[in-house]
């Protein structure tokens, strides 16, 4: 596909049906281990507000976990009290505890272009795709590499 | 001035690196390289001159760095999830931080505007030492824990209320309205921000800018309206914590704060010690020092057994809040700086809160061990969750 082309078609023509059943949701007063568990599966988990419901609130992906192994340390100018959270201290529970709770997100209105330099600008190698708070699919710069390939 | 900034900052490292081997907070590490540079070690025998303005200019901004730190971890988030019992400890900690400051100046007869400035500086706790105490006794994860840290958030913010609310220079009636002004300014902001979230607008790293930038523009309001500025770096601070920009700008920030502008300040905080004041006023730094920590331990003792904790559990809360660290003697300096403090005074007030600082880090992980008794029935870490 045309790269220009491809920069211009909304989200909503470009999401696969994968992209849309196969999301991997856990609700957010989930236990650790229950993260753990979907983690070896999967390397991110969209986290909601409670089982059924599809309301985003937060992230954990596989880099998050591995914080969670490292011993903690709490930083030079400490305020606030995110440092506490660890598994070493019984601290991380559930997880609302270890989730990022800010995402950036994209709607099924966006344009791939709009939504690829978000992720440049973010750092972030995928996306979820939300409609009036609720998560609806996700969109991923792999998928993308494989549309421009034509290997959809 | 170059040749001292580059002495600064290596002995600043090295100390720091020291305090940090024997579990000692760096910021201590960090004011003792600026006693050691400052004009009664180094500076006697050498010609370093380590308070010259163009320094001081470095520290202001390294104070306006912190505070916006500490505005953006704390978070409107945190806040809003920190319930009603950390609510009541940390008001109670707070208002009596206050009172009982404020009672060191009136019975040192002292007029009202130092009084009050005592006052606010007895007012902001430092979790950091007591975070690391906890995790040594494995209690982090327990109720006290997460009460002194969820208490803890609302301290800062209530610590600076009060410090917007004292002060401010010009009559009663133009401070509220000036107060007023400020928080309508900050509340319109933080709406706006939360409106432009979804926006369209890319510029890369521009929230990045807007937040620094916001930082200095904030205060610079807030010293305009009479307010000090590092009120307006901190409520920006929380302004931009609603992002999702707001963990990069932690990353992007803490650096440049932490290995030039922050260590500065405390360097600079250190090297206007001055040793002569020890001597006249021994009884007022032991005064100071003890009604400090004093305050904090019983007003949120008392909140806590309030909040129906148990009497050992309060107490342990209380010793727990104790420890003052950068925010006491980033207020300390914006008051010396306003002069609210004349010439000896001043520099008795910098010698107490430095003393206070390094005491209360001493004394609060002993106290805590002694105080700490660890629950029967305490759900013990995950790991054996993981296991089971």
């Amino acid at each position: 596909m045309d790269l220009k082309e491809l920069h211009q078609k909304k989200i909503k023509e470009v999401l696969n049906e994968r992209h849309i059943l196969n999301l991997p949701l856990v609700s957010k007063d989930a236990g650790i281990n229950t993260i753990f568990s979907v983690l070896t599966g999967r390397d991110h988990i969209w986290i909601v507000d409670k089982k059924g419901s599809k309301k985003l609130v937060g992230l954990i992906t596989e880099s998050d976990a591995l914080k969670l192994l490292a011993p903690s340390r709490v930083p030079k100018y400490a305020f606030g009290w995110r440092h506490g959270i660890s598994l070493q201290y019984g601290t991380a529970k559930t997880a609302s505890d270890i989730m990022h709770k800010q995402l950036c997100i994209c709607s099924l209105d966006d344009t791939v272009g709009r939504v690829l330099s978000r992720m440049v600008n973010a750092g972030l190698r995928r996306l979820p795709v939300v409609e009036k708070d609720e998560i609806v699919g996700e969109i991923a710069v792999h998928y993308i590499l494989q549309l421009t390939l034509g290997k959809v | 001035m170059l040749l001292e900034i580059g002495l600064a900052l290596i002995l600043a490292k090295l100390l720091g690196h020291l305090f940090e081997k024997i579990r000692q907070p760096i910021v201590i590490g960090e004011i003792l390289s600026g006693i050691v540079i400052g004009p009664f070690i180094i500076g006697k025998f050498f010609d370093i001159d380590f308070l010259t303005p163009e320094i001081e200019g470095i520290a202001q901004i390294g104070i306006i760095f912190l505070l916006f730190i500490s505005g953006l971890e704390i978070g409107t988030k945190e806040i809003k999830t920190a319930g009603k019992q950390g609510l009541i400890i940390a008001i109670f900690g707070a208002i009596l931080s206050f009172v009982f400051g404020y009672l060191v100046g009136y019975a040192m007869g002292y007029d009202t505007n130092v009084n009050i400035a005592i006052g606010n500086i007895f007012v902001a706790t430092s979790v950091g030492i007591t975070v690391r105490a906890l995790m040594e006794l494995d209690a982090l994860h327990s109720n006290i824990g997460q009460l002194i840290l969820t208490s803890a958030i609302l301290d800062d913010l209530f610590g600076m209320i009060i410090l917007s609310m004292t002060l401010g220079k010009g009559s009663p009636p133009m401070l509220i309205i000036k107060i007023l002004i400020f928080f309508i300014a900050f509340f319109l902001l933080y709406y706006t921000i939360k409106k432009l979230k979804g926006s369209k607008l890319y510029i890369p790293r521009l929230v990045l800018t807007l937040g620094i930038a916001f930082a200095f523009i904030f205060s610079a309001f807030a010293q305009n309206l009479g307010l000090a500025t590092i009120i307006g770096a901190f409520f920006a601070g929380l302004l931009f914590s609603n992002l999702s920009q707001r963990r990069r700008m932690l990353n992007a920030v803490r650096p440049m704060g932490e290995l030039f502008f922050i260590p500065l300040f405390f360097v600079s905080v250190g090297a206007s010690f001055d040793f002569n004041a020890l001597g006249d006023i021994g009884f007022f730094v032991i005064f100071f020092i003890s009604m400090a920590l004093l305050a904090k331990a019983i007003g949120c003792s008392l909140g806590a057994k309030i909040s129906k904790v148990n009497i050992r559990d309060s107490l342990t809360i209380g010793v727990g809040m104790m420890p003052r660290m950068e925010v006491a003697l980033v207020v300390v300096s914006t008051e010396i700086a306003r002069e609210i403090f004349k010439k000896p005074l001043a520099d008795q007030v910098m010698a107490g809160t430095i003393l206070l600082v390094i005491v209360s880090s001493l004394i609060t992980p002993l106290l805590l061990k002694r105080l700490y008794k660890p629950q029967e029935n305490k759900t013990k870490s995950v790991n054996n969750t993981l296991t089971s």
